[in-house]
């Protein structure tokens, strides 16, 4: 622990404040053409012609390129751990979300790659768009994705990802009160001030080169490879300087389209998402939709959890299924409960596709859960911080994935919290640790788990 | 078109209704002040004129011929970091860094008119300036410090690992 | 960028009078905080453009009790006058936003995409202000609410109004330095003893009020948009009414 507390100095400190960092916009080659892109203008629609010849033949235009000009045009951000692939780099015949890419240009200026893409020539047939998670499983809800409404490729080819754990049916008639709520948080975009940005420069040997906002480099590397059909020693990734990411940046946005452009066009391309672009097209935080019923005891213990989850993916399924996946590990919180019947589903809307934020997956349950135990304490008329500590994670007690806890932080916060906003805690309630749970603190639905997570 | 920038005489060939920003960045090709938002939202591109700060996204470089520019380069340089620079890396007041260049010349106006090292003093001059890796604290505090006279042992935090950019650079 | 673009840079308020003519094809350019987002986005092809910064539009002067402030005079210089004009100028933006932005700007701007705009319409049609603007027909003086009327094809070149006795200004207050009032009241008592209130963050431009709280939402058109539902609004609006009413009152 050296580090922690201690001046060190910051490999790129001293740039920053003199303004020597060279971010992705800031790569200066001589020659480098502007891209834009044309963007689905509505949520939902087939698009009945594409006509992008206006535009091909304008002055300072040196490349278009379209989805008939990607060698791989389908490869998803997961692909690589064998999660099917389900959205194009650019729209084919449906776009599924407004702002989706359609087409892409590289001009000699910025004004001539927007009156570009203003001169293409694009015909729709709008459809029904769908917004709402909880529509998305209707008989009439309009159909948004070519899997259906939501993920089917789960382990097993199963349509969701789902945790049983312990005897919920005997927790639940156990049970003295049941305490459902809802929980709803919105979907968040994170506004790095770096707007999505990207330079590839095709290099004499044949290599292109690509200066890349990218959070996730190599990510990067293998996603543009695929699209490409090349092996990675054609690629060199330049990285390193992220202006605000915060998970917006581990999707692969602009450098594969980037890298057509420069390979169609012979030179260096350079594309700068707008503000406008950033918020209406870049991937938001999901919003969740999660539903919790709790079999608790009169004095709060929490015997058994049922709980839904529908994800909201957006219009592809990018990393969600393994955010859900994520979700459902966690979606205790920081407490240990010993029943549980999870099903979460990853549920495809016609809103931008999400992703990774912070916490992916993880935060959402642990705004539920939160919220969720201190409900159960006003029904209970329990204290709020005592129902924490005692269903807090301990050693030995298993998450819902089955992982024996080692090190479990919960009663360390808790106590440091009501420390922080000077709650008086009980005696016994201070004197805990995480330790693995004895006396009171080892109720009996609790002894079969205790040391033997393969139980569960 | 004439501009001066960082004390460097410039002719200006871009039309008289580009940003100030466009022509710092693109036709001058000095790339601290930043894109961020193009709108007047973000205080990235923020430079001075005349010793003002002002968004240079909002400014047609027509409005500001003949006018002294500086950016952040013309603060210091690695070698020789001016106070508001030394305050910045003392107190790891750049995160990201994307916001640093707009932050650090609403700061460097706001101490050559005088400003005290009061904290809302300086949340009032930042207040168009937004650090989205929420830094603030320690971007008050560098600001307050260099408003109160204090002295920095860069030492450590501004060693010759801190003067390499490791990544972009061409 | 190769812009064909003319720019005129009138250096005196008749030379900016001339040059704006009739006022087809000009694009005026105060401070450019609004203008230039267009045109950087493309949204906005410019012709001919005129940059008032250097026509001696600008600037603060008092003559008897009459004020009278020059359309390109920037927002900052009014952050300091009394209620209600020197306290909306201040819940303008941010200090270097509004060290560039004018009030002929802002008085002018149309309804924004996604929110009003034109906060400083509201404490001058509370204090009554006349608008002098050139144009078809040459110069015009006018009371401010027929001006922003009517105000195609014309270019503001100050307004003025009497010293008020007393005035007051109440805005919701927005947690974000960018963003334009959801809602604004402005009051002032003239010199005769006559309160006038007007109200900015509409539906449309800013109007007058009669005064009475529980009737303002009725007398205005309160529209949904990027900051605010027009039912919020129409909550908040009798409460900012009676909190001018009693700021002016209380200064009486």
């Amino acid at each position: 622990m050296k580090a922690v507390g201690a001046r060190l100095p910051r490999y790129d400190g001293v740039a920053h404040v003199t303004g020597r960092t060279v971010f992705v916009d800031d790569v200066r080659v001589p020659g480098t053409l502007w891209v834009k892109a044309l963007r689905s203008p509505v949520h939902h629609a087939d698009i009945t012609r594409l006509d992008t010849s206006a535009a091909e033949t304008m002055k300072g235009v040196h490349a278009v390129v379209t989805w008939q000009d990607v060698p791989l045009l389908e490869y998803g951000h997961l692909s690589a751990l064998g999660i099917p692939a389900d959205e194009p780099l650019l729209a084919k015949d449906e776009v599924r979300y407004k702002g989706q890419p359609i087409a892409i240009v590289a001009a000699e200026d910025e004004e001539t790659a927007m009156a570009a893409v203003a001169a293409m020539k694009l015909d729709l047939q709008e459809k029904p768009a769908l917004f709402d998670v909880r529509k998305a499983f209707d008989a009439d809800a309009p159909v948004v994705h070519q899997w259906g409404n939501w993920y089917p490729h789960f382990e097993a080819e199963m349509d969701r990802r789902q945790i049983r754990k312990g005897d919920i049916d005997r927790a639940f008639a156990d049970a003295d009160v049941i305490v459902q709520g809802v929980y709803r948080p919105a979907a968040i975009e994170h506004v790095p001030v770096e707007t999505q940005s990207c330079q590839v420069v095709p290099e004499a040997n044949g290599r292109l080169t690509i200066y890349s906002c990218t959070q996730a480099l190599y990510f990067s590397l293998g996603v543009v490879a695929a699209h490409l059909q090349v092996p990675l020693n054609r690629l060199k990734v330049v990285g390193g300087t992220v202006g605000g990411g915060f998970g917006g940046k581990v999707d692969t946005a602009t450098e594969t389209m980037c890298c057509l452009l420069a390979q169609k066009s012979g030179r260096p391309v350079r594309w700068r998402w707008t503000r406008e672009e950033e918020f209406l097209c870049s991937s938001t935080r999901a919003p969740w939709h999660m539903e919790i019923a709790d079999a608790v005891t009169e004095d709060g213990w929490i015997l058994g959890r049922k709980m839904l989850t529908l994800h909201d993916s957006g219009a592809y399924a990018r990393f969600s299924p393994y955010g859900l996946t994520k979700h459902s590990f966690h979606h205790t919180g920081a407490y240990t409960i010993p029943n549980l019947h999870f099903d979460g589903y990853v549920v495809f809307t016609n809103r931008v596709p999400t992703t990774a934020m912070r916490g992916f997956g993880v935060t959402s349950v642990s705004f539920a859960t939160e919220t969720h135990v201190s409900r159960i304490a006003e029904v209970l008329g329990v204290d709020p911080w005592e129902i924490r500590l005692k269903n807090a994670n301990r050693i030995g007690d298993t998450s819902p994935n089955g992982v024996a806890y080692a090190d479990p932080s919960t009663v360390p916060v808790v106590k440091a919290l009501a420390d922080g906003v000077g709650a008086k805690l009980a005696p016994n309630l201070q004197a805990m640790t995480p330790a693995a749970r004895e006396g009171d603190l080892l109720p009996e639905h609790l002894v079969a788990q205790i040391g033997n997570p393969e139980d569960h | 078109m004439n501009l001066t920038v960082n004390g460097v005489a410039h002719e200006v060939e871009s039309g008289p209704l580009t940003s100030l920003l466009d022509v710092l960045r693109e036709e001058l090709a000095i790339t601290s002040p930043k894109a961020g938002c193009e709108q007047g939202g973000c205080g990235a591109c923020t430079v001075l004129v005349d010793g003002v700060a002002r968004r240079s996204c909002l400014t047609p470089v027509a409005s500001v011929q003949g006018t002294e520019i500086t950016t952040v380069e013309g603060l210091g340089s690695p070698s020789d970091l001016s106070p508001l620079q030394q305050a910045f890396t003392h107190h790891y007041a750049a995160q990201c860094g994307f916001c640093t260049s707009g932050m650090m010349l609403a700061a460097q106006a706001y101490i050559d008119g005088g400003g005290s090292d009061g904290h809302e003093a300086i949340q009032e001059a930042i207040a168009g300036h937004v650090c989205r890796c929420t830094g603030y604290v320690k971007i008050i505090d560098a600001i307050a410090a260099v408003a109160r006279g204090d002295e920095f042992d860069l030492t450590v935090t501004a060693s010759s690992a801190g003067m390499v950019n490791l990544g972009g650079a061409v | 960028m190769t812009q064909a673009t003319e720019v005129l840079v009138p250096t005196s308020p008749d030379e900016a009078a001339a040059a704006f003519g009739d006022g087809s094809g000009v694009t005026v350019i105060g401070g450019g905080t609004i203008v230039m987002p267009e045109i950087t986005y493309g949204r906005l092809k410019v012709g001919k453009a005129l940059l008032l910064g250097k026509a001696g539009l600008s600037g603060v002067s008092r003559n008897g009790g009459t004020v009278t402030i020059g359309a390109a005079t920037p927002i900052a210089d009014l952050v300091d006058l009394p209620p209600p004009l020197g306290p909306c100028a201040a819940n303008v933006a941010d200090g270097e936003i509004r060290a560039q932005a004018t009030l002929g700007g802002n008085v002018c701007a149309g309804p924004g995409p996604d929110a009003p705009r034109g906060d400083l319409q509201g404490p001058l049609l509370a204090l009554d202000a006349t608008a002098r603007s050139t144009g078809p027909g040459g110069e015009r003086s006018e009371p401010l609410e027929s001006f922003l009327d009517d105000r195609a094809g014309r270019l503001l070149l100050d307004v003025s109004f009497g010293e008020p006795a007393a005035g007051a200004f109440a805005a919701l207050d927005y947690p974000h330095t960018h963003e334009y009032t959801v809602l604004a009241v402005s009051g002032a008592r003239g010199a005769d003893g006559a309160v006038r209130l007007a109200a900015t963050g509409l539906a449309d431009h800013a109007r007058t009020l009669s005064g009475d709280p529980d009737a303002a939402a009725s007398e205005v058109r309160l529209g949904d948009d990027a900051l605010a539902s027009g039912w919020y609004r129409q909550q908040v609006l009798p409460v900012l009414v009676r909190r001018v009413l009693a700021d002016l009152e209380e200064a009486r």
